[in-house]
């Protein structure tokens, strides 16, 4: 392996690390609160298609990224809405909305953009200038040559990994998502909280998906975001729900998405869909050495009904939800 | 107080399902509006292609064969809380198996050649489902990710075999060689697409009643779904039950890519089955996995698909619409579950 | 004693009512700043409800709340925190995972707007643990430390707020002999501190110990006031339950027989942070009522799930010897002649979304009884569940409605009738007696006696010592990751039990 190969491929992993990234913080903030969103794969998508629909008609890929954020959130404020307010199966309502996105961002992209016959050029973001760091042999390609989006999304995981644990609005969300009735006893608005927090998750999947169709490609195409989603739900468990170890498990998978690629290359005998094949199997792989071991927030997916004792935790009403 | 309820025990008695319908069709009428067509024109469309002429209905039946298999399968999975979500990977490692067996028995009489090569699509739907319920009993990796992930390894699976051990002698396109009559599944109306494997789901159908409602295990995996640790207590092995389910699950599903196969393209290719596994998810959770009204949801999804072509051809609306559609039966059926709970809680928790 | 002035607290009037039930019926009460009230009554008498519309936790539908001379209404649990008062619930509302200087810090603005502010905190408590000689680690996980620990950093969560009032939920019933003084002591240096208390109890030794004034609450009523010194014990239990209660009957003369379950060196891992009940040896024999006792949460849970085969134990065996050897699976002692009631009933005894005959089938869907062609025999199951309704008068719309439904004493009835159904060899109950109302209670016991006279062998496993005192032939206690006894009853006096039981 040379050094060339090496500096190719931690570069490119960073770039295939930021999407995900995004979508697995905002997941992991959502399920610290206690709230599983497992339709951010849709939200994604969505925010891909609005990015590029709000970037083509802003003339800014600012503007399409603000409106992808805006959507991501109403999505999540949707997914809340089952969740939190109606007290309904996470899960069913997650899955709910990656049928949704998957429908929305589709019919959306092919009555606009995707409608018309000449290639509409879709405002992208450029990346940073960092004038001659950039030529810095080896660090340069991996370090300062990326959009400002990656800078952000590592900006926001050490962010988030201190607003966690050191913030008091951090430590409300930690109680909420382990022990509501304590935070709600405590005076936390649980509730309220969790809302936010499931509000706040959508819009960082919306971003994840903005990053795809803006920054890393210049265009939307449908179902673009092929499991990435589900990865980053996978990465909040391979990281143990504490961002900083979220970003680790994100860049694992970053770096196995461009080694396969370039492996496709280097070994032309084998068939390329083994490669293709890889993240997702290592997704498998990270749940079944990681879950059994890893803590999950105690009151995930249990909905807080105020005023009720810790045991009726036990008799969550399913039935009422199928 | 009382008048609420009431109107809303109304509204989620047998109701109910019509209401989510409506609420999904009216949503859908909102963007077709957005995208500047006309909604009534569009229906009209979607109905008369499906419904208004026999050709039609009998594709709308032929599609809602898979449909009602795969979705029988998620009522067992989520009747045991277990969500299976990889119900199309299950489709595909089903179909790849069953054409390969049935490709390698060119010489046998076709009431051998079927029954087997049916069964191994089923097995293998069958072990890829219980693959991740394993994962989930043992080692508490979560089901959703693990078949959602299952289900993107068995799509490069497929386009493999299609490229490379199963592609046809030809080796021009990408797609199996045809399976013999002798493998195959014959139509049963002539003049249609209609095949024998009507005959599997109808039987499925009441098996699967059967099995969830009248049958020890189907007991079992409802206390399991609605308790384990009460599961437990009763002496019933969770995690078996677990696997149980979704090798089950995933053998319907299974069943279901075989006899798409045998009954429909009768060879292998990209896409033969486009998201079934997805729709099937709306045709359990519509029928409120009950299996008895699973072929009914069926046949309503095989309208929106059969249809969607049509729609597409002749107003120019986009297929994503029947995603739109079916996300909204989703969100719309858990909104009907809260009124339905809430008009069945009439004693206090605790005082 | 304080002066009598202008109350601080005074409720007029407070009515809740659920479907179905009125929980508090015009209760009217008043408080005195540095005032220690107990609040008495039995389960299900109103005392919950009350604190909760008190804590924020529920609305009254009627009634008005004054304190400090402001007409208060409370919506959440924040209303009541700002207004001062601090509640210490008897299901602790600690977070586990966090420390006791996080979970006290939670909520409160003064330490949790922006960046987290624990140093200032945390000197303030030191001072206030002090003070009050109340003694709490304040960096570990609250989840590893003992119950007594927790109530202390409830304690200290809700004085950190500078409460005027301070309500205690049933403090003493996870505590043991020595920690209650303890409880004790600091109440009484709070009301020097003029901080008005209530604690809640349905025991009149915290009354004694503890209290200037009682009030009675009966079917959500006041049933009656007082002061402690006026009052005699006799009389708090006539307005709590109403007028005298029959102890169960004890048939002094019943046999005992062979062994059934013989328990040896059993070791059994509990809690957080790896606690072990250790080497616990015992016999259970025919016609007896061998009576488990100790503070909650002293593994007695792990130790009966490793004894009806739920759990594997650290180490030890347990012999079954009603049953074929070789296999210890529920199921299979079940067959043999096995019945279990156990303590969490909404978790695991049964599955309140399912019908009451359904819920029989849950423990007895092996049987060929309940089969018919390969099918489950539906009809035989409510025909059963029909008949169990009727013989333990159990008050329900029918079989076929949701158990859900029913009221915690009804719950409780049917699981033990259906356990009781298949005629068992073996009765292990745990905790069968816990909030159900006094009638139910007797109920309970005398189906327990029954089955004793009948020659089942019954282990019993309770907190509560009077009721084991009462009913048990043989008494064995754990505390402190061991296993007292088991003696006689005959043998020994109600105190010495008591003392195993705070562990010394």
């Amino acid at each position: 392996m040379d050094w060339i190969f090496l500096i190719g491929l931690l570069a490119s992993a960073v770039r295939f690390t930021t999407p995900v990234l995004y979508a697995a913080l905002g997941e992991t903030v959502t399920q610290r609160a206690g709230v599983l969103n497992v339709g951010i794969e849709g939200i994604m998508l969505v925010g891909a298609f609005l990015a590029v629909l709000g970037a083509v008609a802003t003339g800014s890929p600012w503007g399409g990224l603000f409106i992808a954020i805006g959507a991501g959130a109403i999505l999540g404020a949707l997914h809340a809405f089952f969740c939190v307010i109606l007290k309904v199966d996470q899960i069913v309502s997650g899955i709910g909305l990656i049928v949704l996105g998957l429908g929305l961002s589709g019919f959306g992209y092919r009555v606009t953009i995707g409608s018309s016959s000449q290639l509409t050029a879709v405002p992208t973001f450029e990346r940073v200038d960092f004038g001659p760091l950039t030529g810095v042999p080896g660090l340069g390609p991996i370090v300062f040559d990326h959009h400002l989006l990656v800078y952000m999304a590592l900006g926001l995981a050490l962010a988030l990994g201190w607003a966690l644990k050191r913030s008091g609005l951090g430590l409300s969300i930690r109680a909420a998502g382990e022990a509501p009735e304590a935070a709600d006893a405590a005076g936390v608005e649980v509730n309220r909280l969790r809302f936010l927090c499931t509000m706040f998750g959508g819009a960082l999947a919306a971003m994840g998906g903005a990053y795809l169709s803006i920054a890393a490609l210049s265009g939307f195409v449908e179902n673009m975001v092929a499991g990435r989603g589900f990865i980053a739900i996978a990465c909040v468990v391979f990281g143990r729900w504490n961002p900083l170890g979220v970003m680790a498990a994100v860049f694992f998978f970053g770096l196995a998405e461009a080694l396969q690629i370039r492996l496709q290359t280097a070994a032309p005998d084998i068939p390329y869909q083994f490669f293709v094949m890889i993240p997702y199997a290592l997704a498998i792989l990270a749940l079944v050495l990681v879950a059994g071991r890893a803590k999950a927030p105690s009151a995930l997916r249990i909905p807080f009904i105020t005023g009720r004792h810790a045991r009726s935790r036990a008799h969550r009403h399913k039935e009422d939800t199928l | 107080m009382t008048h609420t309820l009431d109107a809303r025990r109304a509204l989620v008695g047998g109701g109910g399902a019509l209401v989510v319908v409506i609420a999904a069709f009216g949503v859908a009428a909102l963007f077709i509006v957005l995208a500047s067509k006309n909604p009534f024109d569009t229906f009209a469309v979607l109905f008369g292609y499906t419904l208004g002429n026999a050709i039609g209905f009998s594709e709308v039946v032929v599609r809602a064969i898979p449909l009602t298999l795969a979705g029988l399968g998620l009522c067992v999975a989520f009747r045991a809380n277990a969500f299976n979500i990889g119900a199309d990977g299950q489709i595909m490692v089903g179909a790849i198996v069953s054409v390969a067996l049935g490709l390698a028995l060119p010489g046998w009489p076709s009431y051998f050649a079927v029954p087997l090569s049916l069964l191994a699509g089923a097995l293998a739907g069958g072990l890829y489902g219980a693959l991740a319920g394993h994962l989930r009993a043992r080692y508490n990796a979560s089901e959703i990710i693990v078949t959602i992930m299952l289900n993107y390894v068995a799509l490069q699976l497929l386009a493999w075999m299609i490229r490379g051990p199963l592609q046809e002698t030809m080796a021009i396109f990408p797609r199996s060689d045809a399976l013999p009559p002798s493998a195959s599944l014959d139509v049963i109306i002539a003049g249609t697409r209609i095949h024998e494997g009507f005959y599997i789901a109808a039987a499925a159908v009441a098996l699967v009643y059967l099995l969830l409602n009248r049958s020890a295990l189907g007991f079992a995996f409802k206390v399991v779904g609605l308790s384990a640790p009460a599961a437990r207590y009763g002496g019933l092995k969770d995690r078996a039950l677990i696997v149980l389910a979704m090798g089950l699950s995933g053998g319907l599903a299974g069943l279901a890519g075989s006899i798409e196969i045998a009954g429909v393209h009768r060879r292998l290719q990209d896409d033969f089955a486009p998201s079934y596994g997805i729709t099937a998810i709306a045709v359990a959770l519509l029928a409120r996995l009950d299996a008895r009204f699973v072929p009914l949801t069926a046949l309503l999804f095989g309208v929106l698909h059969v249809g969607s072509g049509a729609m597409q051809r002749q107003i120019g609306i986009p297929f994503p619409l029947v995603w739109i559609i079916q996300g909204i039966v989703i969100l719309a059926f858990l909104y009907l579950s809260y009124m339905r709970g809430r008009a069945r809680a009439i004693t206090p928790e605790a005082v | 004693m304080p002066a009598m002035t202008a109350p601080i607290l005074s409720l007029t009037g407070i009515t809740k009512r659920y479907p179905g039930v009125v929980a508090n019926d015009g209760v009217s009460l008043s408080l005195q700043a540095g005032e220690v009230l107990g609040l008495l009554g039995e389960n299900g008498a109103g005392k919950s409800t009350l604190m909760n519309i008190l804590s924020g936790l529920a609305t009254p539908d009627e009634g008005e709340i004054v304190l400090g001379g402001a007409t208060m209404r409370f919506h959440a649990p924040k209303d009541a925190l700002e207004a001062g008062i601090g509640m210490v619930h008897q299901h602790f509302r600690l977070v586990p995972t966090l420390s006791a200087l996080e979970n006290i810090a939670l909520g409160d603005p003064r330490h949790t707007r922006g960046r987290l502010r624990l140093r200032p905190l945390k000197a303030r408590l030191e001072a206030l643990a002090s003070e009050l000689n109340l003694s709490v680690p304040l960096d570990t996980p609250v989840g590893a430390l003992d119950i007594g620990s927790q109530q202390r950093i409830e304690i200290l969560k809700a004085l950190a707020r500078e409460p005027r009032i301070l309500i205690l939920d049933e403090p003493t019933a996870v505590l043991a002999e020595d920690e209650r003084d303890g409880l004790f002591r600091v109440v009484k240096r709070l009301a020097a501190r003029r901080v008005a208390v209530i604690l809640i109890s349905h025991r009149l030794d915290d009354v004694f110990g503890a209290c200037d004034r009682a009030v009675v609450l009966r079917q959500g009523r006041v049933a009656g006031e007082g002061r402690v010194a006026d009052l005699s014990r006799e009389a708090l239990v006539r307005l709590m339950v109403g007028g005298d209660v029959a102890a169960p009957s004890r048939s002094a003369e019943h046999a005992i027989g062979a062994p059934l379950i013989e328990v040896e060196n059993l070791t059994v891992r509990f809690g957080r942070g790896d606690r072990r009940l250790e080497d616990v040896g015992f016999t259970l024999r025919a016609g007896e009522i061998l009576g488990l006792a100790g503070v909650e949460g002293n593994g007695q849970h792990e130790l009966i799930d490793a004894i009806t085969g739920l759990a594997e134990p650290a180490s030890g065996r347990v012999k079954h010897l009603y049953a074929r050897p070789g296999d210890a699976r529920l199921s299979a002692l079940r067959a043999a002649g096995l019945a279990f009631v156990p303590e969490d009933r909404h978790a695991r005894a049964m599955v309140p979304a399912l019908s009451l005959s359904d819920n029989v089938l849950l423990t007895r869907l092996r049987e060929p009884a309940f089969r018919r062609h390969g099918l489950v025999d539906r009809r035989a199951a409510l025909a059963l569940t029909t008949s169990l309704i009727e013989r333990f008068n159990i008050m329900a719309p029918g079989a076929g409605a949701p158990i859900g439904t029913l009221s915690g004493g009804n719950q409780q009835k049917l699981v033990l009738a259906r356990e009781l159904s298949t005629e068992p060899r073996v009765l292990i109950a745990a905790q069968p007696t816990r909030g159900l109302d006094v009638r139910t209670v007797a109920f309970v016991q005398e189906r327990l006696l029954e089955r004793r006279d009948a020659g089942v062998g019954i282990l019993l496993v309770s907190s509560d010592l009077a009721e084991l005192w009462a009913l048990a032939d043989r008494i064995m206690v754990v505390a402190n990751g061991r296993l007292k006894g088991p003696i006689a009853v005959a043998e020994s006096s109600f105190a010495e039990i008591g003392h195993w039981m705070s562990g010394s």
